[in-house]
C-alpha cells in the first residue's frame, strides 16, 4: 500500500510509495555530460566573455572584469527577461501579456571550474550566500519589481547549459503562482491559528524526528513529509522570517555549513546527480503583507526520476522512497 | 523585447522568449541510439507475461490472456495505488494522510511491436479512444475514485520505458487533482462572470485569429496555446462544447483519432520523433450535481494536451510555476502547420 500526503501550505497530494521503497541505488539518474565545448566563461581570465560585471567580491588592487575574484555577479548574457522599460499590461482579446520586464543574473561561485559548493570552504559558501543577500537587497529598490527567485541548476538534467557552478537571480514583475499558492496558504492557516505554518513545520519535525538530516544553532535540513521528489530536501531557519534578505549577517555562516552540508550528503549518497535548489522568500514591493504569516525556506531537489505525463495531467506527485527513509540515508551518509 | 502571456484559465503567467528565442528547426532531435531489445511483453502471444487483462477489443471467439486483440487493457506491473481497500483519511499531527487507493492501468495500443502512436493506423486509434472510454466509465461506478487521468508517456525523457510498444495509462484517482481543480476553477469563475464557457471563447478567438491553429479536422481543433508552457506545445478540443471525453460518439471518436495521428505525424515528421506526453483532461466524475458541480457540464470543455519534452524544466519553473518558453506559439504553430503528413 503507497500513502497519499497533503501539503499543508499548498494543498497537494503526493503519492509516497511505503511498500517495497525504492532505495538510493534504484534511480537510474546517470546521464551524459555532453557540454558545449570551448573556453568556460566563467574561469578566470575569460571575464571579457560575459556582459561587464555588476559586482564581485575581489582581491584588493584588481580591476574590475578582470581574474582576481572570489564570487563574480553578471547579467545573463541570454536574460528571460529585460531590465529596461516599463511594464506595460495589454489585452489581446481575451488574452493578458505584459511587456517582459526583469532582472536576470548570474552568480559565478568560485573562479573554479570543477568545484561545487560542497567542495568549497565554510568561508567562500558563506561569501556566496552573502551575495545572494546583498543582490536582493539591490534588485529590491526597483519598484517594477514584486518577487526575487534566487536558484540554482546543476548538472544538464536540471537545465543547467554551463558546467561551472553557478547560481542565478530573476526579479519578476509579479508573484508567480506556486510562491502565491503557498503564500494564500500559510495565510489561511495564520488567519485560523495565528501561528506560522511554518513555524509549527519546524516545531513537529523537531518532535518527530525521522525526517531531519542536519541541524544548527539557526537553521534546519528535513525531508518534507510531503516531498514532491525522492530526497527532497528543505532548509528553513528555525526563528520566523519573512524574507531572505532579512537573514541576520551573524547567521548566514549557519546557513552556509548545512547548504554545503546537503550537498556533500547527496553527493555521497548519490554520486554527482544533477539537482535544483530555489529560495522561496516573501514577494517585495507589495501591500500583500505575509511577513507574519510566510516563512523564507531553501527547496533542494536532486533530478532522480523524470515527471512524466501523470504529474503534468494532475500536479500529483509520485515519490518512490519515503522521506523518512531518504533522511536516514542522507543522515547516515 | 520577451513578452509575458497569462494562461485565461488557470492564471498561470509564461514567459515567451525573443531575445534568445530559437528556431523551430533548432529543436529537431538528434537520431536515438537502437537498443537491442528483449521480448517484448506487450506483443501479441507473449500474454502470460503481463497480468491477467482486464478488458480488450478482441476478434470473435479469441479467449481472454491469449492472442487475437487488437486493443488490450492490464493492470499496471508497478502500480503507484492499489485497488484494494479503503480511503482511511487521517491526520498526523498537522499532517494529513490517507491510504493509496486508487487503479492503474496500462493500455497496450497495438498487437504489434510498433512504438510510436503516430504510426498506428486511424481505425486503431479509434479502437484506443473506445477503450479509455469502456475504462473510465468502469471506474466511475467505484464509488472511491473521483477522477481518471488518460496519460502518454512516449520516449524516455518524458518518462516512458525503454520497452518501445506503444501504450498509455489510466490511473484513477480519490481525489480531484490539484491542476484539474485550477482549470474548474478557473473555466467556473469566467462562466459566472460571462455566461459562456472560457474553452468555447477561447476557440472562437483562435479561430478568427489564426495565427495559432495547427489544423481543423471534422470538428476537432489543434492549436498551440497562447500562452504555451513548452516549445510545440499541443491542445486538441472539440469545437462544439463537450464537458466529458466519455460522451464522444463514433463519428466523433473516428474525427478524434484522424486529428490526434495528423498531430502526432506532424510532430514525428517536423521534430524527428521526439519523446512527447499526452494528457486527457475531462470533467470529474458527477457524484453530486448541486453546489460546486452545478454548472460543470456548461462550464466545463474536454480536451488534450500534446507537449514534446524538448527543453528540461529548471529550477526557475518549479520554483515560480512561471515557464519560459524558448519558441512563439505563433512560430511552432506556423512550423507544424507547414509539415506535410
Amino acid at each position: 500500500m503507497s500513502e497519499l500526503r497533503r501539503d499543508p501550505i499548498a494543498g497537494r497530494w503526493v503519492i509516497v510509495t511505503t511498500d517495497d521503497p525504492n532505495k538510493p541505488g534504484d534511480y537510474d539518474h546517470e546521464e551524459p555530460h555532453n557540454w558545449r565545448p570551448g573556453a568556460c566563461p566563467f574561469c578566470f581570465g575569460n571575464e571579457s566573455s560575459t556582459p561587464p560585471e555588476i559586482v564581485a567580491i575581489r582581491d584588493n588592487h584588481t580591476g574590475p572584469n578582470t581574474p582576481g575574484w572570489q564570487v563574480r555577479v553578471v547579467p545573463n548574457k541570454f536574460p528571460a527577461l529585460q531590465i529596461e522599460g516599463d511594464l506595460e499590461r495589454r489585452p489581446l482579446g481575451m488574452y493578458d501579456m505584459t511587456s517582459g520586464i526583469g532582472a536576470h543574473e548570474i552568480v559565478i561561485e568560485s573562479p573554479y571550474h570543477h568545484k561545487d559548493l560542497s567542495d568549497l570552504l565554510d568561508s567562500e559558501v558563506t561569501n556566496i550566500v552573502h551575495m545572494y543577500c546583498q543582490r536582493t537587497l539591490d534588485l529590491e529598490r526597483d519598484k517594477r519589481f514584486k518577487y526575487i527567485m534566487i536558484f540554482k541548476n546543476y548538472g544538464p538534467g536540471a537545465g543547467a547549459s554551463l558546467e561551472h557552478p553557478h547560481t542565478q537571480i530573476i526579479a519578476l514583475p509579479m508573484v508567480p503562482k506556486s510562491v502565491k499558492e503557498e503564500i494564500q496558504g500559510a495565510k489561511n492557516y495564520f488567519e485560523y491559528r495565528e501561528r506560522c505554518i511554518f513555524c509549527d513545520i519546524l516545531r513537529q519535525e523537531s518532535e518527530d524526528k525521522e525526517r531531519i538530516v542536519l541541524e544548527n544553532k539557526n537553521f534546519m535540513a528535513f525531508c518534507p513529509f510531503v516531498s514532491r521528489f525522492p530526497f527532497e530536501i528543505w532548509i528553513m531557519p528555525k526563528k520566523h522570517t519573512g524574507l531572505f534578505c532579512q537573514t541576520p549577517y551573524e547567521q548566514i555562516p549557519d546557513l552556509a555549513v548545512l547548504l554545503k552540508g546537503i550537498i556533500a550528503k547527496v553527493k555521497k549518497v548519490f554520486g554527482s546527480p544533477a539537482y535544483n535548489f530555489i529560495i522561496h522568500t516573501s514577494p517585495i514591493n507589495s501591500d500583500a503583507h505575509s511577513m507574519d504569516s510566510y516563512h523564507w525556506h531553501l527547496e533542494f531537489m536532486p533530478k532522480l526520476t523524470r515527471v512524466a505525463g501523470f504529474e503534468w495531467g494532475t500536479g500529483f506527485y509520485l515519490v518512490p522512497t519515503p522521506p523518512e527513509l531518504a533522511a536516514k540515508f542522507l543522515r547516515e551518509a | 523585447m520577451p513578452e509575458l502571456r497569462r494562461d485565461p484559465i488557470v492564471g498561470r503567467w509564461v514567459i515567451i522568449a525573443t531575445e534568445r528565442a530559437r528556431r523551430p528547426d533548432q529543436f529537431i532531435q538528434a537520431p536515438s541510439e537502437q537498443t537491442a531489445e528483449k521480448p517484448c511483453p506487450f506483443c501479441e502471444g507473449m500474454e502470460s507475461h503481463t497480468p491477467q487483462e482486464i478488458y480488450a477489443v478482441r476478434s470473435k471467439g479469441s479467449a481472454p490472456n491469449g492472442p487475437g486483440w487488437d486493443v488490450r487493457v492490464i493492470p499496471s506491473m508497478s502500480p503507484f495505488l492499489r485497488i484494494e481497500g479503503d480511503l482511511d483519511r487521517r491526520g498526523k499531527g498537522i499532517y494529513d494522510l490517507m491510504n493509496g487507493v486508487g487503479a492503474h492501468e496500462i493500455v497496450v495500443e497495438t498487437n504489434s511491436h510498433v512504438a510510436n502512436m503516430a504510426d498506428l493506423a486511424e481505425e486503431q486509434i479509434a479502437k484506443i479512444i473506445g477503450c479509455y472510454i469502456s475504462r473510465i466509465q468502469d471506474l466511475e461506478r467505484d464509488e472511491r475514485f473521483k477522477y481518471v487521468l488518460v496519460f502518454k508517456n512516449y520516449g524516455v525523457s518524458a518518462g516512458g520505458s525503454r520497452v518501445k510498444h506503444s501504450r498509455s495509462q489510466l490511473i484513477a484517482t480519490p481525489v480531484n487533482p490539484k491542476r484539474v481543480k485550477e482549470e474548474l476553477v478557473g473555466a467556473r469563475n469566467y462562466f459566472d462572470a460571462h455566461e459562456r464557457c472560457i474553452f468555447c471563447d477561447l476557440i472562437r478567438q483562435e479561430i478568427e485569429m489564426k495565427s495559432r491553429v495547427i489544423v481543423e479536422i471534422d470538428g476537432f481543433i489543434a492549436i498551440v496555446p497562447f500562452a504555451a508552457r513548452f516549445p510545440f506545445e499541443i491542445w486538441i478540443l472539440p469545437k462544439k462544447h463537450a464537458s466529458d471525453f466519455v460522451h464522444l460518439t463514433d463519428a466523433q471518436k473516428g474525427a478524434l483519432s484522424k486529428i490526434i495521428k495528423t498531430v502526432l505525424q506532424k510532430l514525428k515528421i517536423g521534430l524527428n520523433d521526439p519523446p512527447y506526453n499526452y494528457i486527457i483532461h475531462t470533467a470529474p466524475f458527477r457524484r453530486q450535481k448541486t453546489g460546486y458541480w452545478r454548472t460543470i457540464s456548461e462550464d466545463y470543455h474536454w480536451h488534450m494536451e500534446i507537449t514534446p519534452r524538448l527543453t528540461r524544466v529548471a529550477g526557475f519553473e518549479w520554483g515560480t510555476g512561471f515557464y519560459i518558453c524558448p519558441v512563439t506559439p505563433e512560430a511552432a504553430a506556423k512550423y507544424l502547420q507547414e509539415v506535410a503528413t
